[in-house]
């Protein structure tokens, strides 16, 4: 199932968040949204996600998502939104519990989730006894667990110190590699968006329109943190934002 | 140059910790002081009883058992009263914390409602209920009621909309977001409501059992007053006390078990 | 709680009374503060004050008013007041076994041929068939507290009458009258002055007279200090002359009616100042002299019914088994019968 944003603009109020934005997200391909900050990089993937509606424009879904997905577009967020009463296993089960998926088949799918992402060992934990990375490693588990079309994924990494960034990369690369998965990622971090993206979508300061669709063609399992060719398009990746981004800077202390 | 020297400490307090043998010895030795006092008649008889009498007239409840006479249709009173006001409040809470127009039509009426001394209301419900139990029950569910509702959509107002937003996300139908996000999420607050609540209720016990109540607490500390006698009328507000304790400690428990989640 | 002054008055009259007698008390010019209720049962001491016989005894009278017995007991314990009348009642007792109160003369009385308390039933009750006392068994009975006045009157005529009776504390008495009319309590027991309008609404009935259960209930008493009663004798001897007179003043007017119609009136004139002020002058006169019961002559007090009370309150576990006449009572100020 591909995806396609056809000309969207959204405002709130008065506020122009999104202009006219235009991206394809195909099946199979990470797809990453980078941008200063407030430009409406959030905003974009709500409309995407159905939680919010554009003021005009469309997302188009072409093709259907596979049988066995209980909920094409899926959302990892930023803050892991993990629910603190329920245990790493409840919180997954949570998202099971409304389609009737017989019991033992959902053990199944938690056994799985859990071993994809490292976890087994920590399915009875509470989540306050869980660190950041774990957190958000229990969240992506979740996200599998419905075995999505498409993964929205929030600035996953950005709350986690730069170490288990660094880890969780490795580990979202490598489910990638194990089962490719359609993504859009929203990041600050240009870093991340090299590694991971095979599409990099530059947004311009707010009104957010794409200033620049970068492709990446180097296989994701190829690149390694210091490749001087990421690194190449990190620094392009810099050069284009940074005017946007002092803009940005300065119109948020003029609010 | 001066001589090396340690840097000075000064991170101390405002880090309270659990002392737990302070609040007993300031119980022993208050009533210690009170035993003294009217024992040497520097505390005259007329001014406080003697805290020996009072327990006397404790043991004597118990022995001959009156105390269970009394305890029995107060607890009965408490707890219906309080089950009916405290269901109803969460209800009504959860309503007003979903729904936008409850909420436009009910808070008002609730903050009108939460000052009115629930007191003066007895004699209306005396007609309304009856001088029997049906007034006792309603005038504690009542007062249990409005500090229930409060308490119950500030908790659901206070859920981490994140987290509404996550279940939304995965396509969770509205019935399982109200009963797997939003009431676990709104349960310290409710439980905090809680204690507020059954307080009150406890408070309007003795109000309750001013009109036509033979037996209960209220009634006998009722009694104790008119007839002055302190020994009766201190037995009877140590109960009253005890029970605070009781209730207080009951929810303590729950705290700690449904929210054990909480770090 | 009201406070009335009438200090510039009572100057007046005082200094117009005082003058022709010669040897004025020592104590003149005591100041003494008289707890009251606006019963017509508490006459006795707004005639003295009226017609200045506390004046003439030296007496600086300032009244207190209450709104129920139970605080002004409390409050001559507590020497907010000096004087007072109330029934007897278990909170009067325990005061008085603290060492706070003591009764020093009789006031109101139940006597054959006058008429006095009444009990009373609901139209409910009624027309279920309780139209006699003997009928009231398992049905329920308004009183204000337990250990009041009205829980006595129930208890001991229940005992006459071989039935049990349910006793609902509705602590007011205005609550009371509610519950009576709505049907919520069966009977209850009142001064005529407040049974008999209560009767012509049609809503209670009247179905038998307190002084058939309780002949010569002492009803109230006039009370006041410990102290006061031990220490402040010549002020004490003072105030009951001077509610002595007011007493006899008013029997003579209302009760026997020896006086004539046109001090009947005057009386009734006087009481209204204080009773039922806010109503007026034509509806209250009614009520005035429905109310009017016999307050002792000479503030004496009837030993044998104090006894009786004393005793039915320790039976009922509502006072400590050792109070005796003693600690309630100071028999040395009036006779005692
Ligand atoms: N629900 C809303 N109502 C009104 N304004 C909103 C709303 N959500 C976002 N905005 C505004 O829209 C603009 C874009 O917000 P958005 O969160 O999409 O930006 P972002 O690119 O994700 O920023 P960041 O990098 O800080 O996460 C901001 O100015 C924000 O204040
Ligand atoms: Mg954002």
């Amino acid at each position: 199932m591909d995806l396609l944003v056809k000309q969207v603009s959204h405002r709130y109020g008065d506020l122009d968040v999104l202009q006219n934005v235009t991206l394809d997200i195909p099946k199979g391909k990470i797809v990453c949204l980078v941008g200063p900050s407030g430009c409406g990089k959030s905003t974009l993937l709500r409309l995407i996600g159905g939680l919010e509606q554009p003021s005009s424009g469309q997302i188009v879904q072409i093709g259907d998502p596979p049988d066995a997905c209980l909920n094409p577009l899926t959302y990892v967020f930023q803050d892991f939104a993990l629910l603190p009463w329920r245990s790493v296993e409840g919180n997954i089960s949570l998202v099971l519990e409304d389609h009737d998926i017989p019991g033992h088949e959902a053990q199944r799918i938690i056994a799985d989730v859990l071993e994809r992402t490292k976890l087994t060992d920590f399915r009875a934990a509470l989540p306050k006894q869980l660190s950041g990375g774990m957190k958000q490693r229990v969240a992506i588990a979740r996200a599998l667990a419905v075995n999505p079309a498409v993964l929205l994924l929030d600035e996953p990494l950005s709350a986690l110190d730069s170490q288990t960034r660094e880890l969780l990369m490795d580990d979202l690369l490598a489910l990638w590699s194990r089962q490719a998965f359609t993504a859009v990622y929203v990041t600050h971090n240009l870093h991340e968006a090299v590694r991971l993206g095979h599409v990099i979508a530059v947004l311009s300061r707010r009104p957010g329109e794409i200033k620049q669709l970068v492709e990446l063609d180097i296989p994701l399992g190829e690149r390694s943190p210091d490749d001087p060719a990421l690194q190449l398009h990190q620094q392009h990746l810099w050069d284009l934002m940074r005017e946007e981004a002092i803009a940005a800077d300065k119109e948020l202390v003029d609010v | 140059m001066s001589e090396p020297r340690p840097v000075k400490f000064r991170g101390g307090g405002f880090a309270p910790t659990s002392i737990k043998w302070i609040g007993p010895v300031v119980f022993i030795v208050l009533i210690g002081l009170l035993e003294l006092g009217t024992q040497t008649g520097i505390i005259a008889p007329l001014t406080l009883p003697k805290p020996s009498d009072v327990l006397a007239t404790f043991g004597e409840l118990w022995r001959s058992g009156q105390l269970w006479l009394h305890l029995v249709p107060s607890l009965t009173r408490l707890l219906m009263g309080a089950a009916l006001g405290v269901t109803t409040g969460i209800a009504i809470g959860i309503a007003i914390g979903l729904f936008s127009h409850i909420r436009a039509g009910l808070v008002p009426l609730v903050a009108a409602i939460f000052p009115i001394p629930k007191i003066a209301l007895l004699p209306l419900f005396v007609i309304w209920f009856g001088i029997d139990e049906g007034s006792k029950y309603a005038l504690i569910a009542l007062g249990t009621f409005t500090p229930t509702v409060v308490a119950t959509y500030g908790a659901v107002d206070n859920v981490d909309r994140s987290l509404i937003r996550m279940g939304q996300s995965f396509g969770l139908s509205w019935r399982s977001i109200v009963w797997k996000i939003v009431l676990p999420g709104a349960m310290p607050g409710i439980l905090s409501g809680l204690r507020i609540s059954l307080a009150i209720g406890i408070i309007l016990l003795v109000a309750a059992e001013m009109l036509g109540a033979e037996h209960g607490i209220g009634a006998y500390i009722l009694q104790a007053g008119s007839l002055y006698d302190l020994e009766r009328l201190f037995a009877g507000v140590v109960i009253l006390s005890l029970l605070g304790v009781t209730v207080s400690a009951v929810i303590g428990h729950l705290e700690r078990r449904i929210l054990r989640w909480r770090s | 709680m009201t406070t009335f002054t009438r200090r510039t008055a009572l100057s007046l009259m005082g200094a117009a009374a005082a003058t022709p007698l010669i040897g004025l008390p020592a104590y003149a010019k005591t100041k003494v503060r008289v707890g009251a209720l606006r019963f017509t049962s508490h006459s006795a001491s707004f005639v003295a004050f009226e017609r200045g016989y506390f004046a003439e005894e030296g007496l600086d009278v300032e009244f207190k008013f209450f709104q129920a017995a139970q605080p002004m007991a409390v409050a001559i314990a507590s020497r907010d007041a000096d004087y007072a009348v109330t029934a007897i009642s278990g909170g009067l007792i325990s005061l008085a076994d603290k060492g706070a109160a003591k009764v020093i003369g009789g006031a109101l009385s139940e006597e054959a041929g006058t008429d006095g308390q009444k009990f009373l039933v609901s139209d409910a009750a009624y027309q279920a068939g309780a139209t006699a006392l003997s009928k009231l068994d398992g049905k329920s009975y308004a009183v204000t507290q337990a250990g009041s006045s009205f829980h006595y009157m129930g208890s001991k005529m229940a005992a006459k009458e071989g039935i049990s009776l349910k006793f609902k504390p509705l602590q007011k008495v205005g609550a009371i009258i509610g519950a009576l009319k709505s049907g919520q309590v069966d009977a209850w027991s009142i001064v005529p002055h407040i049974a008999k309008p209560l009767a012509r609404s049609g809503k209670v009935h009247i179905i038998g007279n307190v002084a058939d259960y309780l002949p010569d209930y002492q009803v109230t008493t006039v009370f006041t200090s410990a102290a006061n009663a031990a220490n402040e004798r010549v002020k004490t001897e003072a105030f009951l002359r001077a509610f002595s007179r007011g007493a006899a003043d008013f029997n003579a007017a209302l009760v026997d009616k020896t006086a004539g119609d046109e001090a009947a009136e005057q009386m009734v004139k006087l009481i209204h100042k204080y009773v039922y002020a806010s109503k007026p002058y034509e509806k209250a006169r009614n009520s005035i002299i429905n109310g009017a019961m016999r307050i002792n002559e000479g503030a004496a007090m009837n030993a044998a019914s104090i006894q009786d009370q004393i005793d039915w309150f320790k039976t009922e576990k509502l006072v400590k088994d050792h109070i005796t006449m003693e600690t309630l009572v100071d028999p040395s100020y009036v006779k005692a019968s």
